[in-house]
């Protein structure tokens, strides 16, 4: 797209080259590399000869369209730098309000306004912290082996046998996670309050409210379809031979699964256990609602958190500091999971 | 050890059928193979008499016992795959023993039978290896170890030998077969490879579309196939076929006729289409017409493509064709033949050559339903019927 009468067109300003240029030295030639447009800009004919005018930026620029790789790792890091900084300052965030002693948080800005390590004791000191965390942990650990032992049996069956409607069926335990847990709510908020004669002598007063029941039920339904997914796509990666081997050497099929299946896909089993796990320890919506919030009642960390607002005073330092200790049981999980979780989630699409 | 009884066994899937009707028993102690094309539904007979497939229909015996409900596990039944399934997160020890502990044998038997085991298959010093760690032919030991380490009333071996090369399968072959000298045991092998069939069975079960074929020993398979699918299948290479009519004086093709008493083929006759097959190595080349017993007249021919192969040649050659009562060679399908010849035979491609078919090796089939009519025809005048098929299943 030259316009004729552009005097900018680099064609142009090739043909009208007259002598004042500065001589690149390398053919021989005399140019003019410096043809002046209005506005103040230049003409460059040759790449070689923009570095010699461009600053830094325009230079950079040019390196990444020659170069597209430098581009990319630029983003890389910018993207990465912003993760990390959106989720590593909340924590540095929290550390901060934790030790900074109680009544001071008005300006902190990016230290803390005094050091009271003390506060990671308090938290136990206030109320039973330890008990929420107790609470918190057995109700993600049931859930999670709950959801294992149905999501096998569900990922052998959609992912090793033949049955009519297994697509459909499929589907649907899919459209099922998609739900919002609120539509759940008030029937199974009703269903948990309902006395049942049954379950007195467990329970104490009949009802699941207020027991483990009350959330591990909900949160392993609800998590269940992710962790049959992923177990459905493992089972069916393993050969036939090998189950048929299990089976003529003397295992039902269930035995193969539980001696063969399992094992190898041990990746997929771990990923889907980790997952569910920091699903439910952390889940929100069902933890607030599911109990009155009393440590022996089986409230979760959430409860606890809270416990430390109270009518005429927020304890902040001891939210934050609390929070940061609730952390530790997931990341010590994550990093210790962390390589089979990585291989489980993209081992799941590829086949040997 | 025990015998094996299949009463017809039916496998349907959907609308295809995998196996139809299939019935046979195999004797305590014997090899049998089944051997087909591929989707001829042997595997699927052998998943049957495993348990791992239900049968449709039909009933499954193992010695006295119907198995047809039972599951693998109660079957007495150990069985090598195609793909070896080895469990791969356990070594050489846990595998062969995995049956074992399963059933709970104490640690010393299981010790014990897993190193005679072991032993049988040459496998000492390897047992803390794990199968990945070993070569083919090393892990299939290990399935067979396996599978011989129970002590198993059946064999079953689902081709374990098509994995492996061609030169450790011709090795491997030779070690079943000393295997079940050892040990006896009834033995069901699955192959597509009629060589293997021919040379290890004491019967070979041939199978396509799902029937039955025809089960008899290797031999009896290759010199009275009983019809001409079997025909077709064992032996390498292929039988050759022409098409022709029966006529007064025997039959005639497009390109040449053979002159026998019609009356040696049973339940035929003159003017009915039939088939003439006969194997490449029982066409010769005149010139050894006097070495044998029933020698046809000579056919005029012109070869076309040699293939050496050492120990002897392969020789295509085109028959000459009678169109207008005038000779000539015509390149189709139907009138090439292929011949086998030694290979110190003067012979070259594109070269006139006047062939003769051996009479006593020719078979004479059904041209509709393919089955066995003839195994060998005398001539029209001096000699006696040749070996007729009495019962065509």
């Amino acid at each position: 797209m030259t316009d004729p009468t552009d005097s900018t067109d680099p064609t142009t300003a090739t043909d009208s080259s007259d002598t004042r240029g500065i001589d690149d030295g390398s053919d021989g030639q005399p140019r003019d590399p410096t043809l002046h447009r209005p506005d103040g800009g230049t003409v460059l004919e040759r790449d070689s000869e923009a570095e010699l005018d461009r600053g830094p930026f325009q230079q950079w620029v040019a390196n990444s369209i020659s170069n597209p790789e430098r581009a990319y790792r630029a983003m890389f890091y910018v993207a990465a730098i912003f993760f990390l900084f959106t989720t590593l300052f909340p924590f540095y965030w929290l550390l901060m309000v934790a030790l900074t002693p109680e009544g001071q948080l008005q300006d902190i800005v990016f230290t803390p306004n005094g050091f009271n390590p003390g506060a990671f004791v308090e938290v136990f000191q206030v109320i039973p912290f330890h008990v929420y965390m107790f609470n918190s942990f057995v109700i993600a650990l049931g859930s999670t082996i709950l959801v294992l032992i149905i999501a096998s049996l569900a990922g052998y069956a959609f992912g090793r046998l033949e049955f009519p409607g297994r697509t459909p069926l499929m589907l649907l335990v899919l459209i099922i996670s998609f739900f919002p847990p609120a539509a759940f709510f008030i029937p199974l908020n009703d269903l948990f309050n309902t006395h049942f004669a049954i379950l007195r002598p467990i329970t104490g007063d009949g009802t699941i409210y207020n027991t483990p029941f009350a959330l591990v039920t909900p949160l392993s339904a609800i998590f269940m379809p992710l962790a049959i997914f992923i177990l459905t796509t493992f089972y069916s990666q393993i050969p036939d031979g090998l189950e048929d081997a299990a089976r003529v050497e003397g295992t039902t099929r269930l035995g193969a699964l539980f001696r063969v299946i399992i094992p190898l896909s041990a990746p997929g089993v771990a990923t889907a256990g980790v997952l569910t796990f920091i699903a439910v320890y952390n889940e929100f919506f069902f933890s607030f609602l599911m109990t009155d919030g009393q440590p022996e009642n089986w409230a979760p960390i959430l409860d606890g958190i809270l416990a430390y607002q109270g009518q005429y005073q927020v304890l902040y330092n001891l939210m934050a500091a609390a929070s940061i200790i609730g952390v530790i049981p997931v990341a010590i999980l994550v990093v210790i999971a962390q390589e089979k979780i990585v291989s489980g989630l993209t081992a799941g699409a590829l086949k040997e | 050890m025990a015998r094996v009884r299949l009463e017809h066994i039916t496998k349907r899937y959907d609308d295809v059928t995998a196996v139809d009707d299939v019935s046979m028993e195999i004797e305590d102690g014997e090899f049998v193979t089944f051997v087909g094309p591929s989707g001829c539904g042997k595997s699927t007979t052998m998943e049957a008499v495993a348990g791992l497939t239900r049968p449709t229909e039909g009933k499954v015996y193992i010695g006295d016992d119907d198995v047809t409900d039972l599951a693998p596990k109660d079957r007495g039944v150990a069985m090598v795959f195609q793909n070896i399934a080895l469990f791969p997160h356990m070594d050489v020890y846990e595998n062969i023993s995995f049956g074992l502990r399963l059933r709970k044998y104490d640690d010393e038997e299981v010790r014990r039978r897993v190193e005679q085991a072991a032993d049988i298959v040459q496998l000492e010093g390897m047992l803390d290896r794990m199968p990945d760690e070993m070569s083919g032919g090393q892990r299939q030991r290990v399935a067979i170890a396996r599978a011989i380490v129970r002590d198993p009333d059946v064999f079953l071996m689902d081709e374990p030998l098509a994995n492996l090369d061609a030169k450790l399968r011709v090795h491997m072959r030779t070690e079943l077969q000393r295997l079940h000298k050892e040990l006896e045991t009834t033995i069901i092998y699955v192959t597509h490879d009629q060589a293997e069939a021919m040379t290890m069975s004491n019967r070979i079960a041939v199978l396509n579309e799902g029937k039955l074929q025809q089960i008899d020993p290797p031999l009896t398979c290759y010199n009275e196939p009983a019809n001409r699918f079997v025909a077709g299948f064992i032996g390498s290479p292929s039988m050759n076929f022409v098409e022709g009519e029966l006529v007064d004086d025997g039959v005639r093709t497009k390109n040449f006729a053979v002159e026998f008493d019609p009356a040696q083929v049973p339940a035929t006759s003159v003017g009915d289409e039939i088939t003439l097959g006969v194997r490449p190595e029982d066409v010769h080349l005149a010139d050894y017409a006097d070495s044998l017993t029933r020698p046809t007249r000579s056919i005029d021919a012109t070869t076309d493509v040699l293939e050496p192969m050492g120990d002897e040649v392969f020789v295509y050659i085109l028959l000459d064709e009678t169109v207008d009562g005038t000779m000539e060679s015509k390149e189709t399908m139907e009138n090439q033949l292929l011949m086998s010849v030694s290979p110190d035979t003067d012979i070259e491609a594109d070269e006139r050559v006047d062939v003769v078919l051996d009479g006593s090796k020719i078979h004479l089939f059904d041209s509709t339903t393919g089955e066995a009519l003839v195994h060998g025809i005398g001539d029209l005048a001096e000699r006696g019927p040749g070996t007729t098929v009495t019962e065509a299943e």
